[in-house]
């Protein structure tokens, strides 16, 4: 559990929501995403991404539809719903609120 | 917010659970898009094709396993489960069917039992009135400490009306009935006379038509009627221009402003409504404040008021009236009764009694059940083991367990309703429909429901205790002891014969109220109803028409009926009288011999009148005690007589000779010379009222000298009594062809219906006990013969060693009998508690009745040590070397 890699346990599904808001994509894409955004720090395994994202569509935060991808291959692509919306709204606030809660603990001096 | 979540998660867990396949197909598509999509990268990469396959798949790691966790997400596993544990279920019923049928049928029997006993605890008890907020209506009667409760004074009604606050709204009901022409054959049927306000304060609609108005309660309004659902379809076919048309009742048009909807249940039997003012008009019972006949008053609570309170203040109003007019009112009280206690009458305690009994009868199905799987389980212990030592978690055992036993209470509660379904309707037969007021039984979604609770119930009850059982996590014993001897376990022994003698007891508190019910049944049988019931046929007659206004033309039908009856072949005699027992109330008046002291008048006598045609004493073979009976010389010209019955005479005439002493009725008059009659006779005393009821006061007047219009004709035949039935509706026909004849019975159907509802009370309760005797005795059955296979070798040995076949018969029969004893002393304890319960249904014996419990003591020890004595034998027939052999 200590590979620097490994998400900070909920911050997947955080990650997930933002990438669907600026488009609807596949599992592949999504996490293909993640690691180009991330500029190569954060990586999803492939095992984990897939529960993550059934389990997200099972909350009513995104939703599925099967379409073709490139060379005429089906894939399932998700997009964000509206209760996906709200959700990542409040899922990014409070990660702005821990992130520099955190990081004005880190940068204290110490005595 | 939360809906919005359901729009998108219901859609998906439904096409998890039923589009299972395709989902699995999707979930394994999705993922290798992405494993060929990575294959591609790592080729791109410079990897060979069998490398990169082989990279991509690694990086999943573990394929199946993610499979599992998104199909996790999918919430639906538990149904998943649950189904697999059905199947499950279903194969092990499969596997062993005589246990599975057995248990199906003894659960349906149970829960057959009480779906059909439930359809009457709802039709009576449950079933909402369709009335608006039936819960607020109250029924008021007058009370008098003379007979109880009686009919209420309408200028009394006008009166509460008017002073109470109590009742936001109150609304009179008269019972009256008609003589209905102008049809095929005619008819007398019933209606209410009521206040116009009735229906709207009930929340009655009239399906069609008007209802009635506030004019309509003055005397002299036109008459008018709204005819109920059933009569409007049975005489016009259900034609909706009947509205407007008239209808002939007692020779009258009255015009029809409405029908009622057919859900409309009137306070009694009724066929038409007609406003109060149309029955004011010329009856003298609308004005009398002394008179009271079948008139009811509804009210309508005010918000916020109790029964308690409203009953407080009406007796205040009561106690007012009273003062105001001492000579009609004197002693008289008023009773409330919720509207629902006049539907539900006497069935209340009987229908009590029967519903704890199938709750009984159902428990000792599920001991019996419970039984059967504590064996199974016992032969299974092996297996639960294993599946313990695997992993399997024990609240996942118990589900599964539990699950089998609802798989196994839904075939026995399917089985179940089907049987109910034909016992409901055997039973709706059984009942006299009177006793149920227009309550109908059926299979309703109510009773649906109830049935299914039962299920539940059962399955829990049955399915528990072996689990308490099978699950106790001894894996080391379980797998290291023999198949068969596991199942010998102490423990496991001791539940069983718990669950059997449990199973007697039940079987024996049943036994006894049934044995109580018979002996009141035969009791009650045994006494005299004090006239010959035999032969006897009666039939009403109702002279309602105008050319019956006058005394000469009354007494001419009947002297004219009575003589062509008794022309007709096959007829013995033939007489008339205003009620014949058993059937309604008696007209009653006060009575003042001479040389009475004079008492208050609330105790003045007060006995039942009989109007009577010469040959009427002789035709009921009522016994003449001394003196004459009336004969055609007791004309109108004549002194007036009478007949008393014994109990008057020995209340009045304790020393003396009755005969020649006179009375009159009513109180004594300073104005007018009394007119006395004189007493000719004095006759046994009859049971007026039903068999378990005290005789009363009784006085019998000559039909000549008070000509009444509505008769009972009493017919004694020498055939079948119902043969003449045709004949004797020819002879009247004869004389008047409009004129209708009901109520139709032989004297002895009216003694039987008397003690109707005791008898189904019996004719149930004998069933279910007889049931739980069977079980019972199937209980103990299976626990003994488990025993004796399980030692089988322990017998063997003993044998071999020198034991006698006596000798294992004893020891086997004392195991059982020791059960039986426990199970019967139990028994007759709880039975003593719980049999004075019913002690309102019972006649002439005690609820502790030492000889019926004694009997079914012994029925229930025969019948227990017959089941016991099969498996003795079989343990006694062991062959020492083959039961050694064996092992």
């Amino acid at each position: 559990m200590s590979r620097p890699s490994d998400l900070v346990q909920g911050t997947l599904d955080l990650l997930i929501l933002k990438i669907l808001a600026l488009q609807p994509l596949n599992g592949w894409a999504i996490s293909q995403r993640i690691r180009q955004i991330s500029g190569g720090i954060l990586q999803v395994s492939d095992g984990s991404l897939y529960p993550a994202l059934h389990k997200l569509e099972q909350e009513g935060w995104i939703t599925a539809k099967w379409k073709a991808s490139e060379n005429n291959r089906r894939a399932k692509f998700y997009s964000l719903t509206r209760l996906g919306r709200k959700q990542l709204e409040k899922e990014a606030a409070d990660w702005n609120r821990l992130s520099s809660a955190i990081t004005h603990v880190v940068r204290l001096e110490e005595a | 917010m939360r809906i919005e979540h359901w729009l998108y998660a219901v859609p998906l867990r439904l096409r998890a659970l039923f589009r299972r396949r395709r989902v699995e197909e999707e979930l394994a598509e999705e993922l290798q898009y992405h494993i060929e999509k990575k294959t591609e990268q790592y080729i791109a990469e410079g990897m060979s094709v069998r490398e990169a396959r082989q990279a991509a798949l690694r990086d999943m790691d573990g394929l199946e396993r993610h499979k599992e966790e998104c199909r996790d997400m999918r919430r639906v596993k538990f149904i998943e489960d649950l189904l697999k544990d059905v199947r499950y279920g279903l194969r092990q019923l499969r596997r062993n069917p005589a246990f599975t049928a057995v248990a199906i049928v003894t659960l349906a029997l149970g829960i057959g039992a009480n779906t059909v006993i439930f359809s009457l605890v709802y039709a009576v008890l449950l079933q909402p009135l369709p009335y608006h907020q039936s819960s607020r209506l109250v029924v008021l009667n007058e009370t008098t400490p003379k007979v109880g409760t009686v009919g209420v004074s309408y200028p009394n009604f006008l009166d509460w009306r008017s002073s109470t606050r109590s009742f936001t709204q109150m609304a009179a009901v008269e019972s009256v009935d008609f003589n209905l022409a102008g049809v095929s054959q005619p008819e007398n049927i019933s209606g209410d006379a009521v206040s116009p306000n009735f229906l709207s304060m009930m929340g009655v609609h009239p399906l069609l038509g008007r209802d009635f108005e506030a004019s309509e309660e003055k005397a002299g309004t036109a008459p008018v009627v709204l005819l109920t659902y059933s009569l409007w379809r049975s005489q016009f076919g259900a034609d909706p221009n009947a509205v407007g048309r008239t209808i002939n009742l007692d020779g009258r048009g009255f015009t029809i402003v409405g029908v009622l909807p057919p859900s409309y249940r009137g306070i009694d039997k009724t066929d038409v409504i007609e406003p109060i003012g149309v029955w004011a008009t010329g009856d003298s019972d609308a004005t009398e404040r002394g008179g009271r006949g079948d008139l009811v008053v509804v009210g309508r609570l005010s918000p916020g008021v109790t029964l308690a309170q409203a009953h407080v203040e009406m007796e205040g109003i009561e106690a007012r009236l009273a003062k105001e007019y001492p000579k009609a009112n004197d002693d008289f009280g008023v009773k409330l009764r919720p509207i629902r206690d006049v539907f539900v009458s006497g069935m209340r305690p009987a229908i009590l009694v029967l519903f704890a009994a199938v709750m009984f009868v159902l428990l000792i199905a599920c001991a019996n059940v419970a039984n059967l799987f504590l064996v199974r389980g016992a032969a299974r212990s092996k297996e639960i083991a294993l599946r313990i030592a695997f992993g399997a978690s024990r609240s996942r055992l118990i589900r599964q367990m539990l699950t089998e036993s609802f798989v196994l209470a839904s075939f026995g509660g399917i089985l179940g309703l089907g049987l109910a379904i034909g016992g409901i309707r055997g039973m709706a037969r059984l009942i006299p429909t009177d006793l149920l007021s227009g309550a109908t039984i059926n299979l309703n979604g109510a009773v649906l429901l109830f049935t299914v609770a039962v299920v539940v119930l059962a399955a829990f009850i049955f399915g528990l205790a072996p689990m308490a059982q099978s699950t106790k996590p001894e894996v080391q014993a379980g797998l290291k002891e023999g198949a068969r001897t596991a199942s010998g376990s102490k423990a496991q022994g001791r539940l069983r014969g718990v669950l059997a003698t449990a199973e007697i007891s039940l079987a024996l508190v049943l036994l006894a109220g049934a044995g109580l019910m018979m002996k009141s049944l035969y009791r009650l049988l045994s006494v005299s109803p004090g006239f010959q019931p035999h032969h006897v046929l009666t039939m009403e007659i109702d002279l309602r028409t105008a050319q019956y206004s006058k005394d000469p033309a009354m007494l001419n039908f009947w002297q004219q009926v009575l003589e062509r009856v008794r022309a007709l072949p096959g007829v013995k005699s033939a007489a008339a009288g205003t009620v014949v027992p058993f059937t309604d109330s008696h007209d009653r008046s006060d009575i003042t011999v001479e040389g009475m002291p004079l008492v208050s008048l609330g105790s003045w006598p007060h006995p039942d009148i009989h109007v009577v045609s010469p040959g009427y004493v002789s035709t009921l073979s009522v016994s003449l005690l001394r003196g004459r009976a009336f004969t055609d010389a007791d004309k109108k010209s004549e002194p007036p007589v009478a007949l008393v019955n014994q109990m008057l005479a020995r209340k009045f005439f304790p020393r003396e000779d009755p005969i020649g002493k006179r009375f009159i009725f009513g109180h004594p008059s300073a104005k007018k010379l009394p007119d006395w009659i004189t007493i000719v006779g004095v006759v046994g005393n009859t049971k007026l009222y039903g068999l378990a009821n005290p005789a009363r006061l009784e006085v019998y007047v000559p039909l000549q000298q008070y000509p009444q219009n509505d008769m009972n004709l009493v017919v004694k035949s020498a055939v079948n009594p119902s043969a003449l039935i045709s004949e004797i509706r020819g002879a009247v026909a004869s004389i008047d062809k409009g004129q209708p004849i009901f109520a139709i019975s032989t004297m002895k159907q009216l003694v039987s219906d008397s003690s109707g509802e005791r008898r189904i009370t019996l004719v149930l309760l004998g069933a279910f006990s007889g049931l739980a005797l069977v079980l019972a005795a199937i209980g103990i059955y299976g626990v003994l013969s488990y025993s004796v296979a399980q030692r089988t070798h322990e017998i063997g040995i003993r044998m071999a060693l020198g034991a006698r076949k006596g000798d294992v018969l004893r020891v086997v029969l004392g195991e059982g009998m020791i059960l039986v004893a426990v199970g019967v002393g139990i028994g007759v304890v709880a039975g003593l508690g719980l049999t004075r319960l019913m002690a309102s249904l019972l006649y002439g014996v005690k609820p502790t009745d030492p000889l019926t419990f004694t009997a079914v003591s012994l029925i229930l020890a025969g019948v227990a040590l017959l089941a016991c004595y099969i498996p003795a034998r079989r343990a006694a027939s062991v062959d020492p070397m083959e039961a050694l052999r064996y092992e």
